[in-house]
């Protein structure tokens, strides 16, 4: 098989990366939905159910984008380790658009693995 | 409890006092919330035991620069404020930030701010003409020999000599609607260019990649 040119490799990472970046909102959302978190657990639980490995740097200016857009809000809790921690839960508004989004997503993915299953019998 | 010696605290601050200042435009209790809140995840991050200023440095460095930090916080507080509250002195805000950057967002900017002057102009004419009846509107003047120029004047001063005004009181319809027209379709030109903005913004390698 030929090789992959360098330039087609590197669309390749870009479309990649802006997958993923489309994801994550939703996937914050869905972190949310049964329970609070804090930004380190947020954190944690994306990387752990969803294989998405985000950078620290970008998963906090997220948070404070969506409660700035109504989406969550916030609440300092008193915690064990002798610091406060800041939780984060779901507004209506939020779930309403975890709705929303993860109905898209179905359809969106469904019809996606169905264009693309002849490419899986190809291997 | 994580034990923090002296150089590891010193590190944490330094970052924090550089983060901080690198917040301009936001406000003071946003501020202090997104500086106590990294403070936490550090000290979080340490878990218990003792700490070494390495750990703390490490930490430090996943979370990025405080320059790359305070940027993605600048960034999409602004380009939420702007698409929250849809006002065109937030949408100019943003857009000023974008045209500092490339020049597709100078001319998003350039574009935006004709936009809005020629259809506030427009909506001031319309509002002025029954003010100044004489003198306000739309005028076409004689620009040397043979050029022609279209003026749209808002009536103070005397009328141009040579000058012949075309719409007469169809300029406060006319204004009115075709201004607030252009204020419309300026802001949702603006609202578009800041999604492309947003949509441009790729995140720098290793922010969000896929465990292999």
């Amino acid at each position: 098989m030929k090789k992959a040119d360098p330039k087609d490799q590197e669309a390749g990472d870009k479309w990649e990366v802006q997958l993923r970046k489309g994801c994550l909102e939703l996937a914050i959302l869905a972190a949310l939905w049964s329970q609070k978190l804090y930004g380190l657990e947020i954190l944690r639980r994306l990387e752990s159910d969803s294989d998405l490995i985000v950078s620290e740097g970008t998963v906090y200016p997220l948070l404070s984008r969506l409660k700035a857009l109504g989406l969550v809000r916030s609440e300092w809790v008193e915690s064990d380790a002798g610091h406060p921690r800041k939780y984060y839960a779901l507004t209506p508004a939020g779930k309403q658009r975890a709705l929303d989004m993860s109905k898209t997503w179905a359809t969106f993915s469904s019809s996606m693995s169905k264009l693309l299953a002849p490419l899986g019998k190809g291997k | 409890m994580a034990r923090i010696d002296g150089d590891a605290e010193q590190e944490i601050d330094a970052y924090l006092t550089k983060l901080r200042a690198r917040l301009r435009g936001i406000n003071e209790q946003d501020v202090r919330d997104i500086v106590e809140e990294l403070r936490s995840h550090i000290l979080d991050k340490m878990g218990t035991g003792e700490v070494t200023t390495a750990a703390v440095v490490a930490t430090l460095a996943a979370l990025g620069s405080p320059e790359e930090l305070a940027s993605e916080y600048m960034t999409d507080n602004l380009l939420t404020r702007a698409e929250v509250s849809r006002s065109p002195l937030r949408l100019l805000e943003s857009l000023f930030r974008w045209a500092s950057l490339s020049i597709a967002g100078f001319f998003a900017f350039m574009g935006s701010v004709v936009g809005y002057l020629l259809g506030v102009s427009l909506i001031l004419c319309a509002l002025l003409k029954p003010v100044h009846p004489q003198t306000a509107g739309l005028w076409i003047l004689q620009a040397g020999t043979d050029d022609l120029m279209i003026s749209l004047r808002l009536g103070f001063g005397s009328a141009p000599t040579g000058g012949k005004e075309v719409l007469g009181w169809w300029i406060v319809p006319l204004g009115l609607l075709v201004g607030c027209g252009l204020v419309m379709l300026t802001t949702r030109f603006g609202l578009w260019c800041v999604r492309q903005y947003r949509k441009s913004r790729v995140f720098p390698p290793g922010q969000a990649r896929l465990k292999n």
